[in-house]
């Protein structure tokens, strides 16, 4: 809260001596290039090293097999990449909204927990990231099938009659998927909770808001730059995930991912595989683009 | 240290999120059972328990050198992330305009397109530098694809950070060097761990470039985990994490202990 | 050995780098008889695992024996990969483990070496698989394999296809390439009547049980799906069925009835490094003695056929390319797969994901 204050006047000037405020206006002229030298590394690595290969073969997308917007005719006519670009939307969404809303919650806790829980709860969080993807699919199928442990479990204490079907569909999937994303949702709105102003929910409560009005109407607002960024990565990740799908759909779950990784390795389509990667770069860069008009994404990256 | 009082959190919540960290750690349980697996696949153990996993682990070169090759990628690719992200980072939150936003999306790029795309890119790209199977290659491949991480997590953590501590420092006299040092970066510890994290993670992890780009020479943890897929799952794998997951734990405890003895 | 590889590479980047003159000054003082006997290295790529020790004692070592020599790269070979390469004009591959879809995707595109088959010798191969672009290195097959536990009596591609008289799962590989000829031998087509494959005919086929079939990815899924017993039938590659019944001490059974004899193939990238010193390697590979070796250690078959009787005995019954075994089989037909390949996978895609 206070540092939306501050966050309205960014350069609060130095005194009324006109010497001294020249001078301040020469320090943020070297300021401001102090600023973009910060940048330099990671925007040279950037352009060298990804920007300059990747144009390379998005090029490829209007140039083959011949010149012109043949390949992005597709996304109109093409009816296996409609169902395909359904069936990724419809996953990432999903996945996202769940990871978010678990994230939320064991974030929620680790900031309001004392200091050894919130290690223990950390060591949860962190430890699954060491586990490869294809051993975590592995243990899925251990867990989830027909005869596996869950349903077992399940069976036994007679929760249900019959094995449910968690895996080879898109339930397995998204157990998969939500599982491999939830410290990448965790963290990130873990960073934003810490720092939010606990005197604010405090003075919520001292003026007589209920424990969940305090929560609604300060502390739910407060943590929202954290959702929304631990939702767009968990979002973009989601879209670009593959090995997880394919193995716990039992191969059915076909992903833009995937489908990207046939066209280039396999069929070599290049000119469809790239059409696809480069309508990605577009589709999220305009959704960025008018998520911006609701939320300030610039308050959302730290930026005042 | 902690900046909530548990007052703020309900029985129910409590139990939820402990449920969901049961969930991220339940895969875990199996992997312990499958690293000692008596059978030659990855497998639960069938007739007993046996070892040879963790055997192979120790004395098998082609896992040592896995390892090895892993650990001088992930911590280099690593290292470049979090300096350059960092830095980019706390650039872009104290510019903040139109520009520096710009940049904060450019440096998304690299999760919104597909790996396998990057890596046609960058296999062309090595091809040309003759780059393709060398350290050089894979650990500056695995920098920029990491570099998001770092930026986001470190700008979610600047988002909460009172920039006029930031112009305090300055005007008290302090350099830009000793300002990042003292005041910003102390201040944003957890973002920046927790984007080193995802950047080492990225790289430990990473398979679809390193297929592209290494060869006979450079021979990643995923590699070996992915070579012979063809035939079995080597269940060596299981007891690498194992082996993995073990160790944060200890290095936990280890931590807990010196904590407690520090304030007896 | 690798360290060996390596600065073997460097210094003949460094030659490069050092420019014509410093190449032409050896080329010049050297006798042609030093050059020649100063063979050229031959990079062999394969998919790793098992492979790389299997190939270096079948193929590495009886061509060092004669002078040559092979250096083996698992990176695996991948079609998009050559193709890069070969688009840089830096290639550093000479021979490719690869299969038709490589000569279907790859050959029309002209990135591939023509086989010189005045060094590799054409009667060393079965003619059908002996192509412009590749020649067979070894030879595999899509079999039906069941689960004994729960198939009693020994089925056929009928029965895979049949829920009433065997329910339970079914698994398929997630690749048009067999999968497409096992159905339509399935639906009653005569083996040598498949192509032009009815693309249509076997997709309905697929339909009757398709919400019951898992796809497989790897060989090591296939294993998996079987050996615990997620599905009751399955088509898969011999070696891998040939392995689940050791595992399994014969719970699950295979037959080579009614499947499909496949090649695997080798083939060179255009300009590849060693010249015409790749096709020598290849015609070394053509040993008899070698392929038995890799039918015992990978069950990969022999394609030379003057292996076939050098096969012992008790590996006979695994061998995809006895002559006992290729008579119950259909073979595969590269033609119709350089046309065809990529809209047949594509529409195969589509259709086991909708």
């Amino acid at each position: 809260m206070l540092s939306r204050l501050a966050a309205i006047d960014p350069a609060p000037t130095i005194g009324a001596d006109p010497s001294r405020s020249s001078l301040a206006r020469r320090l943020r002229v070297g300021g401001s290039a102090r600023y973009w030298l910060l940048m330099t590394p990671a925007l040279a690595l950037m352009i060298v090293f990804y920007v300059y290969p990747i144009s390379r073969v998005l090029w490829i997308s209007v140039t083959e097999p011949q010149p012109g917007l043949e390949n992005f005719e597709l996304l109109l006519t093409s009816a296996s990449i409609h169902k395909m670009l359904l069936t990724t939307a419809r996953i990432s969404v999903l996945t996202t909204l769940i990871t978010l809303v678990l994230a939320y919650v064991v974030a929620y806790a680790l900031v309001h927990a004392g200091e050894r829980a919130r290690r223990w709860m950390f060591l949860g969080v962190i430890v699954p990231l060491w586990i490869s993807v294809l051993v975590r699919a592995f243990a899925w199928f251990v867990l989830l099938r027909r005869e596996g442990l869950i349903n077992n479990i399940l069976m036994t204490s007679g929760v249900v009659d019959s094995p449910l079907s968690l895996i080879w569909n898109e339930t397995g999937v998204m157990i998969g998927m939500v599982h491999y994303m939830l410290p990448f949702g965790i963290l990130p709105i873990y960073a934003n909770m810490r720092d939010i102003d606990q005197r604010c929910i405090a003075a919520a409560r001292g003026l007589g808001a209920t424990r969940s009005e305090a929560f609604r109407k300060v502390f739910l607002p407060l943590s929202m730059p954290g959702v929304v960024g631990a939702g767009i990565l968990v979002f973009m990740f989601s879209l670009g995930f593959f090995v997880t799908p394919a193995i716990l759909g039992g191969g059915k779950t076909l992903m833009i991912a995937e489908y990207i990784k046939v066209q280039i390795l396999e069929v070599v389509r290049w000119g469809v595989g790239t059409m696809l990667a480069a309508t990605l770069v577009i589709v999220i860069g305009a959704l960025l683009a008018v998520l911006s008009r609701f939320v300030d994404l610039r308050k959302l990256f730290g930026s005042i | 240290m902690s900046a909530f009082p548990s007052a703020g959190i309900s029985i129910a919540t409590r139990s939820m999120a402990w449920l969901i960290i049961c969930f991220l750690v339940l895969p875990i349980t199996i992997v312990f059972a499958v690293s000692v697996t008596d059978r030659p696949y990855l497998s639960l153990p069938h007739d007993g328990l046996s070892l040879q996993y963790y055997r192979s682990l120790l004395t098998s070169r082609a896992w040592h050198t896995s390892i090895l090759h892993s650990l001088v990628i992930a911590a280099a690719s690593t290292a470049i992330a979090v300096v350059a992200g960092t830095l980019c980072a706390i650039g872009c939150w104290r510019l903040g305009n139109r520009a520096s936003n710009a940049v904060r999306m450019l440096m998304l790029v690299p999760i919104i397109v597909p790996t396998v795309v990057y890596a046609l890119g960058i296999y062309q790209f090595w091809v040309d530098l003759k780059l393709i199977d060398s350290y050089t290659g894979v650990i500056i491949a695995h920098a920029v694809t990491g570099l998001p991480y770092v930026v986001i997590t470190v700008s979610t953590a600047l988002a909460g950070f009172d920039p006029r501590l930031e112009q305090a420092a300055l005007s008290l006299g302090a350099s830009m060097g000793q300002t990042l040092r003292m005041v910003i970066i102390p201040n944003i510890l957890p973002g920046v761990i927790s984007g080193a994290i995802f950047a080492f993670i990225h790289s430990w992890d990473e398979l679809i470039i390193v297929l592209f780009i290494a060869g006979r020479g450079v021979f990643t943890l995923p590699r070996r985990i992915w070579d012979g897929i063809n035939e079995s799952l080597d269940p060596t794998m299981a007891a690498v994490a194992s082996v993995l997951v073990l160790t944060t734990v200890v290095l936990l405890l280890i931590d807990i202990a010196i904590r407690a003895r520090r304030t007896q | 050995m690798t360290s060996i590889d390596n600065s073997s590479a460097l210094s003949r980047r460094s030659l490069l780098k050092g420019g014509a003159a410093v190449i032409a000054a050896p080329a010049v003082l050297t006798s042609p008889l030093a050059l020649a006997q100063q063979r050229k290295e031959v990079v062999l790529v394969n998919f790793g695992g098992a492979a790389m020790k299997a190939f270096d004692e079948a193929y590495v070592q009886p061509f060092a024996a004669q002078g040559g020599r092979i250096v083996l790269d698992g990176s695996g070979a991948l079609n998009g990969k050559i193709l890069t390469m070969v688009q840089s004009g830096k290639v550093t591959w000479d021979i490719c483990d690869a299969g038709i879809t490589t000569l279907a995707e790859l050959g029309p595109r002209n990135a591939l070496e023509k086989i010189d088959y005045s060094i590799v010798d054409k009667a060393k191969v079965p003619a059908e698989f002996a192509y412009e672009n590749g020649v067979v290195n070894y030879m595999f097959s899509s079999v039906l394999a069941w689960d004994t536990a729960k198939v009693k009596e020994t089925p056929t591609l009928a029965d895979f296809f049949d829920l009433k008289k065997y329910p339970g799962r079914r698994m398929m590989r997630k690749d048009s390439q067999a999968m497409l000829e096992l159905c339509l031998i399935a639906d009653g087509v005569p083996q040598d009547k498949l192509y032009p494959l009815d693309t249509k005919r076997a997709f309905a086929k697929i339909e009757t049980i398709k919400k019951d079939v898992l796809y497989w990815n790897s060989g090591a899924e296939s294993q998996s799906l079987m050996r615990d017993g997620e599905c009751v039938m399955g088509l898969l590659w011999h070696t891998r069925a040939n392995v689940l019944k050791g595992e399994t001490q014969g719970r699950i059974a295979y037959t080579f009835k009614d499947g499909l004899l496949q090649p695997g193939l080798w083939v060179v990238p255009k300009g590849n490094p060693a010249g015409a010193e790749a096709f020598r390697a290849i015609a070394s590979m053509q040993q008899p003695e070698g392929q038995v070796k890799l039918l015992a250690a990978m069950g990969n078959g022999p394609s030379n056929p003057a292996a076939q009787a050098l096969v012992p005995p008790d590996l006979r019954a695994m061998n995809p390319a006895d002559p006992a075994n290729v008579a119950v089989q259909a073979k595969i037909n590269a033609a119709w797969y350089i046309e065809n390949h990529s809209k047949t996978f594509q529409a195969y895609l589509d259709f086991i994901s909708s």
